[in-house]
């Protein structure tokens, strides 16, 4: 009786906890599927529910929109590419501090960790300014350097917890049999850290595909922004097409949405503990 | 196969002297037994003959060859580790083969390797299992496996049975034994268990705190411990032990003259009397005791005693027919007693 009183307990705080979450995405969903003039009705489920934004947007027929494929792809190229570095410079440094135990890695590490100190928006503008000075601005690489920048420390530092409770013996096996450091990189660290190194990955790529101040920042052009900078356009206008706004935002929440679902068992393994079943 | 030697080696971590000068001569084929409480260095000893620490001072050579600087992977020995540390994403077969694969060895010749090891251990219908999905002593034949696939030089063992249950490691024990038989591969075994070390070693080398105390046969250590140290390590139930005085070929100690055989103590030197528990008789005359404790455990029974305010362990042979509480007499073996200087702990 108690164990039920106590799990009647957790569902009524999970219900309003689920319904705060919920009710803004419902929101987003219920103006995506709404004619222009019905939009702002008020009512729980429009009354001609309709898929014409999702129709303008995929053919880009709208002033904001004539971009959007370009822009989706903008953002794709991006979010992968920071992914990818990031997961590269971070296993590397990670493999070197927590196995190869090379002097100093300890502190660079820290220092590393140390830039979180100062909030990110406050690195925006002399990030500017360095992208300025090597010729970056408005390319895709401006922002993805960027967002290496910001995420790699976290992932350091995460993949390096997660290397240090591989068991230290399967280095020293592998080196007896005959391996070289790379070797052992490759062939023992890599595999045994996939399950962090894709949390790893995943965390890198949706820091990118959801930045909004550096992008906005950064990259300037209708043809080289992402579709997160170009939905802030949207607003810029007295009159904003929210019914375009919203469609648009739901499509841009999907593949984030997919890659979550997709990799939920590592995400929840490789971030809160970084443990490795060897 | 390969002889090993070790001359005046040292190891400091830091401040902390880990060894202080150990020398050690390995014969080709020899199974030899470091055997020492944990901290000794037994383990460090050996882990700087596989190249995984650096050497603080002396030379270690692989047949005649100073292998100092070589790489471990160029010294042409394997080691099994305690954990196994097998590869947890390889199949068994991919585990033994890794080394050859590293050489880009034939694939051919690979396959011929493992499936001979796998038929030598017995692991021919686990080559494509995981590790996970093995059991402690399959793992630690696989482990094993992968150490004889190279057909090394020399093998290594960093206490490889101490995560296996006391049934698996006698049975394992046995085949480790049986399998340097075999293959008559120069052995280097860490352990410390002296029942494992016995039982195993062509010769132990007992270390302590960084020395080698006595290096010998099994038997020679368990029939002349050079020290006291020696002597209390090595044999189970360990050896009684208390102080006493030299007088006219015995000892006095404890109220009573306890025998010793053939010695040269001098009238009036404090000396330590050792005597084994199995080297003490039960029955007749001799010194009173108390019985306090009885283990029986079939073959042979245990029984704590008291003599003179001190416990004695005596082991005999078939059931004893007392109880707590009972007096008996005693008689040690006068040619078993050990005589140790009070003061060095050296035998006299």
């Amino acid at each position: 009786m108690k164990k039920y009183s106590k799990d009647a307990l957790l569902v009524l705080m999970a219900i309003p906890i689920l319904l705060w979450t919920l009710i803004p995405i419902y929101h987003i969903f219920l103006f995506a599927i709404s004619s222009k003039d019905s939009a702002f009705s008020g009512a729980l489920w429009p009354d001609k529910p309709t898929f014409r934004n999702f129709e303008t947007i995929a053919l880009q027929h709208h002033f904001y929109l004539h971009h959007f494929w370009i822009q989706i792809w903008n953002s794709l190229w991006i979010a992968v590419a920071a992914g990818v570095i990031t997961l590269a410079v971070a296993a590397c440094a990670a493999f070197a501090i927590s196995r190869l135990k090379v002097k100093g890695g300890r502190t660079v590490m820290n220092l590393a960790l140390f830039t979180y100190f100062i909030p990110a928006a406050f690195l925006a503008i002399p990030m500017y300014k360095a992208m300025g000075m090597y010729g970056l601005l408005n390319s895709r690489w401006s922002l993805v350097l960027a967002m290496v920048t910001l995420a790699a420390p976290y992932a350091i530092w995460v993949l390096k917890q997660a290397s240090d409770k591989l068991p230290f013996e399967l280095d020293e096996a592998a080196r007896i049999d005959g391996a070289t450091p790379l070797q052992i990189f490759r062939l023992v660290y890599i595999p045994l850290m996939t399950p962090s190194l894709v949390a790893i990955g995943t965390y890198a790529l949706l820091l990118a595909w959801n930045e909004y101040l550096y992008g906005y920042l950064l990259l300037s052009h209708e043809r080289t922004i992402t579709l997160a900078v170009a939905l802030g356009h949207f607003i810029a206008a007295d009159d904003s097409p929210w019914e375009l706004l919203m469609a648009t935002g739901l499509v841009y929440a999907l593949p984030p949405a997919a890659i979550y679902y997709a990799f939920r068992r590592y995400m929840v393994a490789g971030l809160t503990s970084g443990a490795v079943k060897a | 196969m390969a002889s090993v030697s070790f001359k005046d080696i040292k190891k400091d971590f830091g401040k902390t002297k880990v060894l202080h000068g150990i020398s050690l001569e390995i014969s080709d084929g020899e199974f030899m037994v470091l055997v020492g409480p944990s901290g000794c260095g037994k383990s460090t000893l050996l882990r700087m003959l596989a190249g995984l620490e650096d050497i603080s001072g002396g030379t270690i050579a692989i047949d005649a060859r100073v292998v100092n600087d070589v790489d471990s992977k160029d010294r042409d020995i394997a080691m099994v580790f305690q954990s196994y540390a097998l590869y947890p994403h390889m199949t068994v077969r991919d585990n033994m083969g890794f080394s050859l694969k590293l050489r880009k060895e034939n694939p051919k010749l690979i396959e011929d390797r493992v499936a001979n090891a796998a038929r030598i251990l017995n692991l021919q219908n686990f080559l494509e299992r995981h590790p996970r999905e093995l059991s402690g002593g399959q793992r630690q034949r696989v482990a094993m496996g992968r150490a004889i696939v190279r057909d090394p030089k020399v093998f290594l063992f960093d206490e490889p049975l101490s995560n296996l249950d006391a049934k698996l490691r006698v049975a394992m024990r046995a085949e480790i034994k049986a399998l340097h038989q075999r293959l008559k591969t120069t052995t280097v075994y860490v352990t410390h268990d002296q029942v494992e070390a016995m039982t195993m070693a062509d010769r132990i080398a007992v270390m302590n705190d960084g020395r080698i105390e006595q290096l010998g046969e099994p038997l020679e250590l368990y029939d002349r411990p050079v020290n006291l140290f020696v002597a209390q390590f090595i044999g189970s139930p360990a050896m009684n032990v208390f102080d006493g005085i030299f007088k006219n070929n015995a000892v006095e100690a404890l109220g009573h003259m306890w025998p010793v055989g053939a010695s040269a103590g001098v009238n009036g030197q404090t000396v330590k009397y050792g005597v084994r528990p199995e080297h003490i008789d039960i029955g007749g005359g001799g010194i009173a005791a108390e019985v306090v404790v009885i283990e029986p455990m079939g073959a042979e029974t245990e029984l704590l005693l008291q003599v003179g305010g001190q416990s004695l362990t005596v082991t005999t042979h078939g059931r004893a027919s007392y109880g707590p509480g009972d007096k008996i007499h005693i008689s040690p073996q006068a040619q078993h007693a050990h005589l140790f200087d009070a003061a060095s702990g050296m035998r006299i």
